[in-house]
């Protein structure tokens, strides 16, 4: 029933220093597969790996076989840091994926005014970064990934920098969009609660070097509750592998 | 770590490589060349040893050259810094008078320094003359950065101190003088660079004996374009050194900035 | 709110007029105190402003054509030095290799002012392309380290996201790296056009021409003249502010997605 979409099987080093060591596991479409850990344990180095922008010290990642890379196969990424080009209306910004893959005019706009229309942004199209609030931008830079359709859809802690109330709604927005277009996922996050909100599957990386801690399977119905019995079981038993992570 | 200094070794060879190929260029152009005009490395390192051993035409070494262009240059370096430091704070903290002054400071600013050189030749004599061309060179730099630094202390930083209760000096002295000095030193900086630029001017025009504009003017009036070029090289390499060790005082005192420029 | 942010701009567009008067009242006074041939009164400045406007210097050179010789240089130099500076900026930012292998030659003559280059030119070049090159030499190394800089500065975030989707090294260059560093390059535009002006009065001045702002300033030193030479001060010291003013106002213009505007 699962159908297999990216194997993954590496180690990476920076000079001297290992950062991730022995990672290995795979992604089936449609699903949406959270990766937790503690911070600054090479989860962002994860992300950038599995978008084809590094590659492995040693292994190799591979999508439908062939080893991945931006210019073969059809990935988005949203970045932790906020990623909105400054000279680029809302409109040209979220594009701008399209174009690179060299869509039609008419396709283009189709496109566009949907993703827009489903982060809720229109009426905005002519604005530049500078003019939206931390919130808006954040959701500028998870349409622009979502308008190109992406085979995958990589999220490196993309609501870190957002306050505790937009972070919920974004989440709750993220789930929607999802389960409207499903899209194989893998969102990346230092967050419990997020992680077993969103989640198909969770794998847990430990701290550095890290390796592949636990993994589970969630199968809480949706829409999930944050405080009914069973998310709050599932929740801690989680935590406790990421003891690192809630001192 | 250890590819780092691999890398530091790889980009010194490279450089080492670059300036031996410019050198063989040179040498190469100025056989072919063969004119008065254009010196040979060979002829330029005799001129060197010569302005260090015997001194130019009229027997003034190198050093007395440097030494008499560095003392103009710091004195009205360290006028410019007296005036402008205190100045600059004074009108950053009171805006209003720099605001209702405006009209005679903006335009004088934009005088450039060189133009002040005939008035100086006319008004004053001797050593007085350039140091108030670099006065004038390096004056507004230092002062338009100060000012400009003080009106841009973070006022959170001004306001933990108001909230504690703390008197207006002591926000002054330990709030907006420690957070402007990283700015004030680059303006030193810069405007060390332009009085390097203006001492040259202003020893050619001024019509000295002694400075290394004026040995460098003297030299090419009498077509010993070797000494011309040991006289513009011994400049750049000076001023470079001057910029580097600011930079490295910068960098030391002010370590707890996140990053120092790096022109 | 307006009203009253319009009455304080009013309040101090007042002062700055009182404080000329005040200046010029001062001048008037010291003129009357002092009573030297070397101090001329604003009115004899002004007098002199008029002569040269109409009837031109002690050589029949009228004003105008000063100004507009000095411009024409400028204005050559200036475009030899965009046009050569901004590609080679843009190519060594994006091969940082090139640059950091060729450092060893760029920075001496970097630091060379390019004052110290006028008696050599002088006696290699003649005419106009004396200050051409003269004036390249000055705002050359402003625009091409500024826009080196620049490239170097282009948040690599902004790079990686084309990336993600594929996008060609061309699509990055054109779309991310060129719009990020325009604004940079258009303020290195700005000190390099400064430093241009600073130099084509030393080149002037050096270079022995008839006609130029520069040379007009030092024929009257020569005939201590002060009312004509601070003429000549006063209007470089304008169109300095001039042409400063026109770069701020493009700037501000064209990179309207950099103002904060909050919604």
């Amino acid at each position: 029933m699962e159908k297999e979409l990216i194997d993954v099987d590496l180690s990476m080093k920076f000079d001297s220093l290992s950062v991730l060591e022995n990672i290995r596991f795979k992604v089936h479409e449609n699903e949406f597969l959270v990766i937790v850990g503690p911070s600054g344990c090479g989860k962002t180095t994860m992300a950038r790996l599995l978008a084809g922008l590094q590659k492995p010290t040693s292994g190799h990642v591979t999508m439908r076989g062939e080893s991945i890379s931006p210019k073969v196969h059809n990935i988005s990424i949203v970045f932790q840091e906020p990623s909105c080009i400054p000279w680029r209306t809302l409109w040209d910004d979220i594009t701008m994926g399209l174009v690179i893959k060299g869509v039609d005019q008419s396709a283009i706009k189709k496109r566009a005014e949907e993703v827009i229309k489903l982060v809720g942004l229109d009426g905005f199209e002519e604005y530049f970064p500078k003019q939206l609030s931390g919130g808006m931008k954040q959701r500028v830079a998870i349409a622009r990934a979502y308008a190109t359709n992406p085979d995958l859809l990589l999220m490196d802690e993309p609501f870190g920098h957002l306050d505790a109330q937009t972070r919920y709604l974004m989440q709750i927005e993220i789930m929607r969009i999802w389960e409207k277009e499903k899209k194989t996922v893998v969102f990346i996050t230092n967050n419990i609660e997020e992680a077993v909100y969103l989640a198909t599957r969770i794998i847990v990386f430990s701290k550095l070097p890290a390796r592949i801690k636990a993994e589970y399977r969630i199968e809480l119905p949706r829409p999930r509750k944050l405080t009914t019995p069973e998310f709050l079981g599932v929740r801690s038993e989680v935590t406790e592998q990421c003891e690192v992570v809630e001192r | 770590m250890g590819s780092n200094y691999l890398e530091r070794v790889k980009v010194f060879s490279y450089n080492l490589i670059s300036l031996t190929i410019f050198i063989i260029l040179w040498f190469w152009v100025a056989r072919w060349q063969a004119s008065p005009f254009f010196a040979s490395p060979a002829e330029i390192a005799q001129g060197f040893m010569q302005m260090v051993t015997v001194g130019d035409e009229e027997g003034i070494t190198i050093f007395m050259h440097l030494w008499q262009s560095l003392i103009r240059v710091f004195s009205g370096f360290g006028a410019a810094c007296v005036l402008g430091i205190p100045g600059g704070l004074a009108l950053g903290l009171f805006p209003f008078i720099y605001n209702r002054t405006r009209i005679i400071i903006e335009p004088l600013r934009f005088i450039s320094p060189i133009a002040w050189i005939p008035v100086a030749i006319v008004l004053l004599v001797g050593f007085t003359r350039y140091v108030f061309v670099i006065w004038v060179a390096s004056f507004f730099p230092i002062f338009i950065t100060t000012l400009w630094s003080v009106r841009n202390v973070n006022l959170i930083h001004i306001n933990v101190a108001r909230v504690a209760g703390a008197s207006r000096w002591f926000v002054i002295t330990r709030i907006i003088v420690p957070a402007t000095l990283p700015y004030i030193a680059g303006g030193m900086r810069v405007s060390l660079g332009i009085s390097w630029m203006c001492i040259v001017a202003a020893e050619m025009i001024g019509g000295e004996m002694v400075g290394i504009g004026r040995l460098i003017l003297k030299s090419s009036m009498m077509h010993r374009m070797d000494l011309v070029v040991v006289g513009m090289l011994t400049i750049g390499i000076l001023g470079y050194c001057l910029n580097e060790v600011f930079i490295k005082v910068e960098k030391r005192i002010f370590r707890w900035r996140a990053a120092v420029s790096i022109d | 709110m307006e009203e009253k942010i319009n009455r304080e701009k009013y309040k101090t567009l007042g002062y700055n007029v009182l404080t000329l008067f005040l200046f010029l009242a001062i001048w008037t006074l010291a003129y009357w105190l002092i009573k030297s041939p070397f101090f001329p009164s604003p009115l004899m400045v002004f007098n002199a402003f008029l002569e040269l406007l109409i009837h031109g210097d002690i050589e029949d050179v009228k004003l105008g054509m000063h100004i507009q010789q000095s411009l024409w240089r400028i204005f050559g130099g200036f475009a030899a030095a965009c046009i050569l500076g901004i590609p080679l900026g843009l190519l060594m930012g994006l091969y940082g290799r090139v640059y950091d292998s060729t450092k060893v030659l760029i920075e001496p003559i970097r630091f060379i002012p390019p004052v110290a280059w006028i008696p050599l030119v002088i006696v290699l070049l003649v005419g106009y392309f004396r200050f051409v090159f003269i004036i390249w030499l000055g705002a050359f190394f402003p625009i091409f380290i500024g826009t080196l800089l620049s490239v170097r500065g282009v948040n690599p975030l902004h790079i990686e996201v084309p990336k993600s989707f594929g996008a060609s090294r061309f699509y990055i260059i054109r779309n991310i790296v060129l719009p990020s560093v325009l604004p940079e390059v258009l303020t290195s535009m700005r000190v390099g056009l400064g430093i241009a002006w600073e130099c084509i009065m030393a080149a002037e001045m050096i270079g022995g021409e008839r006609v130029g702002i520069g040379i007009m300033i030092l024929k009257y030193a020569q005939l201590i003249r002060m009312d004509a030479i601070i003429v000549g001060i006063i209007v470089i010291g304008i169109i300095g502010f001039g042409l400063n003013e026109i770069f701020i106002f493009v700037e501000k213009r064209i990179f309207r997605w950099k103002e904060v505007v909050s919604i």
